[in-house]
């Protein structure tokens, strides 16, 4: 009986399922054919209202925070997750908030100008002159002491532990891009190095500007069993107290650091800070929701609109990028077709950037040219527009199939673009976005998805990708034109560094060039590298967002261009302050 | 029984073998390997630099000489060393073990207490309301994906209440409330999927034994319909549950990979994850061998209980 009730209710479910979706079909059929046409619906899109509200309502440069700052307090900040915290490991940007450099990025809030035009720290350096292109001599800061913990005992970081550092760190993961043109490292005297480099390089005190370069670390600790691992030693403005792997740490402040403030006050403002490694976009969001951590990095618009709405009092640091995480595609220049100069333009030419950056960010991004615009003389904002790209970056899909059918292929040809996922970064919508574009032009796109390691590894050049690959600023890109432009361009350089195996004799005549020029002459080659580059597209790049950096109302920690990652000078950390709102916290200890 | 123990034993062993050895090629077949990934975004090491990093790691020579190192070494209690903190691969492992087997034991305990009890009354009442909406409940179970709920709730908890559990371990014998505080929404989430599993193999296990003979006859002989369905009754549909409770565990060790990774939680599973991301294979080989012998092991108990549960059960 009950079986048969059952049979008879499932019936009835379904021929009122059917009846329901019946007639809204049919509603929608009849919707679809209204008796008089309609005026069309106005284009319904948010997001410029929503950039042009926070660019008044969080205008760049932010405004300075009141003075003086509040000593004390416990920072939280959720970072990426860390193996290890140790420098001859690897690199990380954290390691800077134990470790300092010979100099840094100037970031501090009392310094508004920071967030304008580069400023040098002085940091273990307090001098340096040129004796010519290849040799540099720096002076080192007196009575910089090593943290007071055995077995360094407090002593006076000196010339040696300069030199030692240097030779240890050149060849280790992540520091050999700036230390690649160092020949050697000379003592003068205990407060003197001289640095004789390989290729001159008049900018050369710019590889020394952060912890991509090598941190100074005391022989003793590295050479103790267990290492800097276990005897987390520097000179940095904390201590490291604990380091749970795979949870987080917690640096306290070094009472005698040597750093000070634009008033002569002893820096850190905070008594910790505490790190925790994230994985995950929506747990920091949900961290940041619950004031369990104090800033974060929201990776999009979207989500930074989200969280604005549920924690309205936020500050938002809306910074724009010099270059960072830019979309585009690399091409193996090597070889057919990317060798025709006119294949590599017409790729250029099919893509629509706005579109783009609408589909990556909801259109809150700059347009990007072959390097930074400030490398090319460009400092204003306005500058970031198609009239200084030129037609090369301007989408004009008619003359990318004119230009695909004069280098031999009329009927267009076929590509893969490898992509892989990263924290933060659209690539999805990225390569599929392209992919699009290029089919318009006759490039039919076949995407291939790697993991992130092994995309990671083809971005570093340690690995060969096999022909496109989505990716951004090429690895070691620092401040410098160095870094930026002359390494990743110069056939000489390795392929680890020129990736996509560029070897153009004159841009290396160019490049040579801007490396014995100086001053006004050599501002006026970097124009011509950017003219050059332009034109023969070697890179084929399209928008890059700015940076955004949420921060609770308790909060003061300002974030410039030049130094936008907490620890990636060890800046932030060193001058960010909390006011008497910020959470009552307990110490608690990590799981481990 | 001691016999058929050594035996269980002896295969389990030749199991692990496999396992190491399976795991040992997988992992090196993986793109891309420690050193490359460690590159970071400065990279410009040269070839010979490449090559003497890996030297340094041992990850240059042979497969087999490299297996031969790490299986000797596994047999001695050492599981070598991480290749990325350059910490011992056990130390690494112990720290975490106690978290996970912490959230494992929680999410069993949630699933228990939703799942049997729903069961029971899902086959008692078969076909009525109170089966239908354990049933509804259980494919509901099954359809939200943990990492999906995870998310969910960690959002909803802090736009709502601004709240979200503590970070980090404490274990429930040093301080039992914080531990709860800390494990129980994760262990909810788990909780509720595998009873869903569960409850379904409840029903469908009591409502067999319920129309088997035995029962019939217990209920001739005038006995109370509770102590048919509590004694007779779940006592021998126990089998093919505690089987799936025995498998699920071990699934539930290592399936809770996406639950820690969005509640910052430090056991085996997130730090798998990350060693596979950054392919440290020496911690994956040591993350999966300790998987992999829970499952022996879990599974070796499974049977030996059987015998408990229907004492028919002999043991050759």
């Amino acid at each position: 009986m009950q079986r048969r009730f059952l049979l008879w209710a499932c019936f009835g479910v379904s021929a009122l399922l059917t009846l329901v979706m019946t007639w809204t079909a049919a509603r929608a059929q009849g919707a679809s054919t209204p008796p008089a046409p309609q005026p069309p619906e106005a284009f319904a899109y948010a997001a410029p209202a929503l950039i042009k509200e926070l660019d008044s309502k969080y205008p760049f440069p932010p405004p300075a925070p009141p003075s003086p700052p509040r000593r004390g307090g416990v920072l939280h900040v959720p970072t990426g997750v860390l193996r290890s915290f140790d420098p001859t490991v690897g690199y990380s940007t954290e390691l800077s908030l134990v470790w300092d450099t010979l100099l840094e990025w100037e970031s501090t809030w009392y310094f508004p100008e920071a967030h304008t035009k580069p400023m040098i720290r002085k940091s273990l350096a307090e001098s340096w002159h040129m004796v010519d292109p290849s040799t540099w001599v720096f002076q080192l800061r007196q009575g910089v002491k090593f943290h007071n913990l055995p077995p360094v005992h407090g002593r006076e970081m000196t010339a040696d532990d300069v030199r030692y550092s240097y030779e240890l760190l050149k060849n280790k993961p992540g520091y050999s891009n700036r230390t690649a043109a160092i020949q050697e490292v000379q003592v003068l005297d205990p407060y003197t190095v001289r640095f004789h480099l390989a290729i001159p390089d008049p900018n050369f005190p710019l590889n020394h500007v952060n912890s991509f370069s090598p941190v100074i670390v005391p022989k003793e600790a590295v050479e103790a069993e267990g290492g800097l691992g276990k005897y987390p030693i520097g000179t940095g403005a904390f201590l490291l107290k604990e380091f749970a792997t795979g949870e987080g740490a917690l640096l306290v402040k070094n009472p005698h650091y040597f750093m000070r403030d634009k008033d002569g006050q002893s820096l850190p403002y905070v008594d910790a800070i505490r790190l925790f490694f994230t994985r995950d976009a929506a747990t920091e969001a949900a961290l940041f929701r619950s004031r369990r951590v104090d800033m974060m990095r929201p990776p999009t618009l979207d989500m930074l609109n989200e969280l604005l709405k549920t924690v309205p009092d936020a500050w938002l640091y809306r910074i724009p990028s010099l270059g960072w995480t830019n979309y585009g595609l690399w091409l193996p220049f090597g070889k057919p077709p990317y060798n025709d100069v006119r294949v590599r333009q017409a790729i250029s030419m099919a893509l629509n950037r706005d579109i783009i950056a609408e589909t990556i960010n909801r259109g809150d991004a700059s347009l990007y040219g072959p390097f930074p615009w400030v490398q090319a003389g460009y400092m204003q904002r306005d500058d970031y527009s198609y009239a200084n790209l030129g037609p090369n970056y301007t989408y004009n899909p008619k003359r990318a199939k004119e230009l695909l059918a004069e280098a031999g292929h009329p009927n267009g040809l076929e590509m893969t673009i490898e992509w892989g996922e990263f924290r933060g970064a659209a690539w999805s919508d990225f390569v599929v976005s392209a992919a699009r574009f290029l089919e318009d032009i006759g490039i039919r796109v076949k995407l291939k998805q790697v993991d992130t390691s092994t995309w990671w590894a083809m971005r570093s050049g340690a690995q060969p990708f096999n022909d496109v690959l989505a990716s951004f600023t090429p690895p070691g890109s620092g401040p410098s034109f160095m870094d930026w432009v002359y390494l990743p361009h110069h056939s000489s350089s390795p392929p680890t560094v020129n990736i996509p195996h560029i070897a153009d004799a004159k841009l290396d005549a160019l490049l040579d060039a801007w490396r014995a020029a100086t001053g006004e002459r050599q501002l006026a080659i970097q124009k011509q590298v950017w003219d050059y580059l332009r034109e023969q597209v070697y890179r084929v790049t399209t928008i890059v967002p700015p940076h955004y950096r949420l921060t609770q109302a308790y909060l003061h920690a300002g974030g410039v261009p030049y130094c936008w990652f907490i620890g990636f000078c060890s800046y932030e950390g060193k001058s960010a302050w909390l006011t008497d709102k910020v959470p009552n916290r307990k110490f608690d200890k990590f799981a481990q | 029984m001691w016999t058929y123990m050594l035996r269980r034993t002896l295969q389990g062993m030749l199991v692990l073998l496999l396992v190491s050895l399976v795991i040992f090629a997988l992992v090196r077949s993986l793109p891309g390997d420690a050193i490359l990934l460690q590159l970071d975004q400065a990279a410009a090491l040269s070839k010979a630099d490449l090559e003497l990093a890996r030297q340094e790691l041992g990850i240059d020579r042979p497969f087999w000489q490299q297996y031969k190192t790490w299986m000797t070494g596994v047999l001695h209690g050492d599981l070598g060393k991480s290749l990325t903190s350059r910490k011992p691969v056990s130390q690494e492992l112990g720290k975490r073990v106690a978290l996970t087997f912490h959230l494992a034991l929680m999410a069993l305990l949630v699933a228990l207490l939703i799942a049997i009890p729903i069961g029971i009354a899902s086959a008692v009442w078969q076909d009525t309301v109170t089966d239908y909406i354990g049933r509804m409940f259980a494919i509901l179970g099954l359809s939200f994906p943990d990492f999906w709920m995870a998310t969910v709730a960690i959002t909803f908890m802090a736009i709502w209440w601004h709240w979200m559990p503590p970070m980090g371990f404490e274990p429930v014998w040093i301080e039992p409330l914080k531990c709860v505080e800390q494990l129980c929404i994760p262990a909810v989430i788990i909780g509720a999927r595998l009873s869903a599993v569960l409850m379904r193999m409840t029903r469908s296990a009591l409502l067999e034994v319920l129309r088997e003979d035995y029962i019939r006859t217990a209920r001739a002989k005038g006995l109370r319909e509770r102590a048919i369905i509590i004694k007779h009754g779940l006592k021998n549909a126990c089998i093919p549950v505690v089987t799936l409770i025995g498998q699920q565990f071990s699934v539930l060790l290592g399936g809770a990979v996406i639950v820690e990774v969005i509640f910052l939680l430090p056991g085996v599973g997130s730090l798998t994850l990350d060693a596979v991301m950054l392919r440290d294979y020496t911690v994956v080989q040591g993350a999966v061998m300790f998987f992999a012998t829970v499952m022996v092991g879990m599974n070796l108990l499974v049977d030996v209980s059987y015998a408990w549960f229907d004492p028919r059960i002999r043991y050759r």
